[in-house]
């Protein structure tokens, strides 16, 4: 059975190894913050972190993930549900029906781990696959800027 | 097999209510009628019509007072705006508010009434209500806090959950107030309710705030719960098998040898098509969804594909054509002036053809719904518009395969957070089918749409085919008639007397026997003046259940303003006159375009049908027919020039110097309806590249006069998305038909707007004491006439369909040449 460590956490899965990842995370551990939208990898709304990377859940199988590796939910992004993100998706009040957004976040989270000022066009470039049917997207450039500046301000807080 | 938890009623029955009641040091406070069951706590019966203090929120002793939120919410943050509403006039601190959703049941309908959100109306119709609730209330604890300070009522005001006697200064908190006394206050309904005096707009400090939304933070931590977000004990899931048409198609066989081999298939579920519901539907069962997904594609299963199986989008466009030109089967819906006399007095006369696309709501959480049958009991757990249809729909359908009366069947609707509405959450195929597996396979289900099976089957909106007619005299628009052709959704939904009922139903006016179904043709009756204007409409009855017809935001506003609009600037160019210029003049306020002054209404002799039908009666008042609130048309079309004036000049027209190939569009609406307008004015900057045609839009301007504003940041929210929704239709968004099935399956092929594409968008909100109409949905139908009159002020390209792709840019800029 393979064993999946999420959110710090280890979990064996005995679904069948062509399984997406997606699934296992949403229906098995009900963790349902990670959300299903279209099971191809065009909406981003499944969006995780794998060993840090942004990765569409829903096309990951099972069987394929690394062993050791390193999985994070949203539910795991921050032990305070803080992250700096999170804190100006709430500033900006960027969700509408939310249901995107989880995705949306982890893929905004995931390039300021690597990437802490960002321009608006590398915004848009790297958030341009998660699909908000609400068009929540004029607030999500700005909620990206506006964590940026509060990862500094925390590292400059030390 | 686990049981949940027996809804409360009976259990812990109390006689709270207008009345407090004070229990080992824990007081209760009420406002609304007893017998009710709301999220988690259970409310006794007082009875009569007495204002009795649960309906719309409970207090309770350690000072939290819980909102209880009829209306669904999918991304509006209609909770916290009708808390707003409530908590203005209760006088409660904002930090004690929290919200709850009412379980739908027998029970509790009785109480509450019908549970809908629709039409961008709920702030519009509730306002006054929830205004009134939250000061009675405030009214009760003023007495009851005067008590306990042991002071003059007179003496007493509240303010931020506490009673304060302004002579001495002392004060008493209102949970203490509620330890302290008992309250027995009624307030009969609606006669001393409508009495309760109001603060005055100016006075308010919570309505009018920004203040953030109840339910966003969950939204970003994983912790907000959808309805698919739902778990209950030894539940299976079904997945569709994508059906062999979009409607009306029967099931001959099932082959599940294939199904048969994959661990964890439980069963092949042929659902029962009784009320013409779930036509052709095979749900697999499964103990996983992946699982079922995996049988669903395995299954081989036989068809009659029915009547619809070759129809497709052109088909459809044939027969508009055809049907546009027997006037007989039409009905009119405007009749002003003599429009044939009018083109007999032009000196120019020109007629076009407009058509529009089917979309559909594409919601990012797919549809999908969770039932359970336990101890009697049916539980549906589903993110919908309306938990009341839900469960009427269910008790319709499971009377007839279960063979039970209506009234022995036991239905609870819990509702959860939407994932995206726009619309399409207010049908019930979902639950009907995961009802028909729980009986079938004795388990609770949860049936998730694959976004391929949802796709599958949309309830779109239906395509149009418009022809428009001006005639113009001495530069001015003398004359200008519309037909319509289209399914018409309302069909769907009982609306007509053909259908069975008359209500959200209207006359034709020029005598004919038919009925408008005024969801399919409103936003026509535009309120610019016009001597003479006639809008006719004709219903392609086999749209409408081909396609199951449906409404997607502002319902007919979103193809009719694209139309109307279009045409205005076409017949601006005609009479040789600045679009701008050419609108304003219309837009006078003159004769029936001056809207409806508040005084205008008097109890019970409304005739406004829109809103007389739309306001919810609450079933247990006796007289609840008064028109409760203000008119949100006072100022009628001169608001709208107003929003268009100040539209027009942020945006720079006429006076922006623009690149070459981009031009400026404007567009004005005053959706959703004639009697609940918002009016709204709209400037798209477009650019179009000469070469291919291909059009990028530059930045929107928005201006918005919604009257009152409960929120300032919501609604600026809800004009930003709604605006982007109304980019997204004229840019890319199509849905077509072919051999009777949608053709698109998933995003590839059905393209929201995405970040990228996103332009700049420059938002104003006009807020004025006038009565608060819906910001939900309007802004989205300027933006596509105005990118389609910008494409024009561009490049000379008038592209009269929606969406507007490239080549037919492309082809109407050779066309002008």
């Amino acid at each position: 059975m393979p064993k999946l460590s999420i959110n710090g956490q280890s979990y064996f899965s005995d679904a069948p190894p062509d399984t997406p990842l997606l699934w296992v995370i949403r229906e098995d551990l009900q963790l349902t913050g990670t959300k299903y939208g279209c099971g191809i990898s065009l909406c981003g709304s499944c969006t995780v972190h794998v060993n840090g990377q942004p990765v569409r859940s829903c096309a990951v199988q099972l069987g394929e993930v690394p062993d050791g590796a390193v999985i994070t939910t949203i539910e795991g992004l921050d032990p305070a549900d803080a992250h700096p993100v999170q804190k100006a998706w709430i500033e900006h009040e960027v969700p509408q029906c939310g249901y995107c957004q989880s995705g949306q976040i982890m893929q905004a989270a995931a390039l300021l781990a690597t990437n802490p000022s960002p321009t608006s066009e590398e915004i848009v470039q790297h958030m341009n696959g998660n699909i908000c049917r609400c068009a929540t997207y004029s607030r999500i450039v700005g909620a990206v800027q506006r964590a940026a500046e509060l990862m500094k301000e925390d590292s400059n807080h030390g | 097999m686990a049981e949940i938890k027996k809804p409360e009623q009976g259990v812990t029955r109390r006689d709270f209510l207008v009345r407090s009641t004070v229990i080992a040091g824990a007081g209760f406070f009420s406002i609304g009628l007893p017998g009710l069951v709301t999220g988690k706590e259970a409310r006794a019966a007082v009875g009569g019509q007495s204002f009795t203090p649960s309906i719309w929120f409970t207090m309770t002793s350690d000072g939290k007072t819980t909102m209880h939120i009829i209306k669904a919410e999918m991304g509006q943050h209609i909770g916290t705006g009708m808390a707003q509403v409530i908590a203005e006039e209760l006088e409660v601190d904002w930090n004690d508010v929290r919200l709850d959703i009412p379980l739908e049941s027998v029970e509790n309908f009785a109480i509450y009434g019908l549970a809908y959100t629709v039409n961008s109306g709920s702030i519009t119709t509730e306002f006054d209500r929830l205004s009134r609730a939250g000061a009675a209330g405030r009214i009760a604890l003023v007495e009851a806090g005067a008590k306990v300070l042991k002071t003059r009522v007179g003496n007493c005001y509240a303010q931020k959950s506490r009673v304060i006697d302004k002579v001495s200064g002392r004060s008493v908190t209102y949970g203490e107030i509620l330890q302290k006394v008992q309250i027995d206050r009624k307030f009969s309904y609606p006669s001393d309710f409508r009495k309760v005096p109001l603060k005055k707009r100016g006075d308010y400090g919570i309505v009018g705030k920004s203040l953030p939304s109840l339910d966003v933070p969950a939204k970003t931590n994983g912790k907000a719960k959808y309805g698919i977000d739902v778990f209950l004990p030894n539940m299976a899931y079904g997945a569709l098998v994508i059906p062999r048409t979009r409607y009306a198609s029967n099931v001959i066989s099932i082959d599940d040898s294939e199904a048969r081999k994959i661990p964890g298939f439980i069963k092949a579920v042929k659902i029962d098509n009784a009320l013409g519901k779930c036509t052709g539907w095979v749900v697999a069962v499964a103990d996983r969804f992946p699982t079922a997904m995996k049988a669903a594609k395995a299954l081989k299963v036989q068809y009659d594909a029915g009547p619809y199986a070759k129809l497709d989008s052109a088909e459809l466009l044939k027969q508009y054509k055809a049907l546009a030109k027997d006037e007989k089967q039409s009905a009119a819906w405007v009749l002003e002036g003599d429009v044939d006399e009018g083109f007999k007095g032009a000196d120019k006369v020109f007629e076009v053809e407009y058509t529009t696309d089917m979309v559909c709501h594409a919601t990012m959480e797919p549809l999908n719904a969770t039932v359970q049958f336990t101890n009697g009991e049916w539980h549906v757990h589903i993110g919908t518009q309306s938990t009341s249809f839900a469960r009427m729909t269910l008790t319709g359908y499971l009377s007839k395969v279960l063979d039970q009366k209506p009234e022995d069947l036991k239905i609870f609707v819990h509702n959860y957070l939407l994932g995206g509405g726009f619309g399409g959450k207010q049908d019930y195929d979902d639950i009907l089918a995961a009802a028909y597996c729980v009986r079938e396979v004795g388990r609770p289900i949860k049936l998730i749409h694959t976004r391929e099976s949802n796709f599958a089957t949309s309830f779109a909106r239906t395509p149009t085919y418009h022809k428009l007619k001006a005639g113009i005299k001495n530069g001015e628009l003398l004359a200008m008639n519309q037909d319509i052709v289209c399914g018409w959704m309302g069909a769907r939904f009982g609306v007509g007397k053909k259908y069975g009922s008359d209500w959200l139903q209207l006359d034709s006016v020029d005598g004919k026997e038919q009925d408008i179904d005024q969801w399919s043709i409103g936003g026509s009756d535009h309120w610019y003046d016009v001597k003479n204007h006639r809008v006719r409409a004709w219903n392609h009855d086999a749209t409408t259940w081909a396609v199951q017809a449906s409404a997607l935001r502002t319902v007919s506003n979103s193809y009719n303003i694209f139309v109307v609009e279009s045409f205005m600037d076409e017949a601006a160019h005609a009479a040789g006159r600045d679009p701008l210029e050419f609108r304003l003049s219309m837009l006078n306020g003159k004769g029936g375009n001056r809207g409806i002054p508040n005084s205008g209404y008097k109890p019970g002799e409304s005739s406004d049908y829109y809103m007389d039908r739309l306001w919810i009666s609450l079933p247990w008042a006796q007289d609840d027919s008064w028109i409760p609130y203000e008119s949100a048309t006072v100022g009628g079309a001169l608001r709208l020039a107003n929003c268009l004036r100040i539209a027009a000049g942020k945006a720079g027209w006429g006076s922006k110097r623009l690149p070459p190939n981009t031009g400026l569009g404007i567009a004005v609406t005053a959706a959703e309806e004639r009697q609940s307008p918002t009016w709204v004015a709209g400037v798209a900057e477009v650019t179009v590249d000469p070469k291919t045609g291909q059009f990028s839009i530059n930045r929107l301007t928005i201006a918005m006069d919604p009257g009152t504003v409960v929120n300032p940041q919501a609604v600026d929210a809800q004009i930003r998305g709604s605006a982007l929704w109304g980019a997204s239709q004229i840019m890319t968004e199509r849905l077509t038909l072919k051999d009777g099935r949608f053709e698109q399956s998933n995003y590839h092929q059905y393209t929201p707007i995405r970040l990228a594409q996103t332009p700049e968008i420059d938002v104003t909100i006009i807020a004025s004491d006038n009565h608060p109409s819906g910001v939900g949905e309007p802004a989205s139908t300027v933006v596509a006439p105005a990118v389609a009159n910008a494409i024009y002020n561009a490049v000379g390209a008038r592209v009269r369909h929606m969406p507007i792709a490239p080549e037919a840019v492309l082809q109407a800029m050779k066309r002008r040449a």
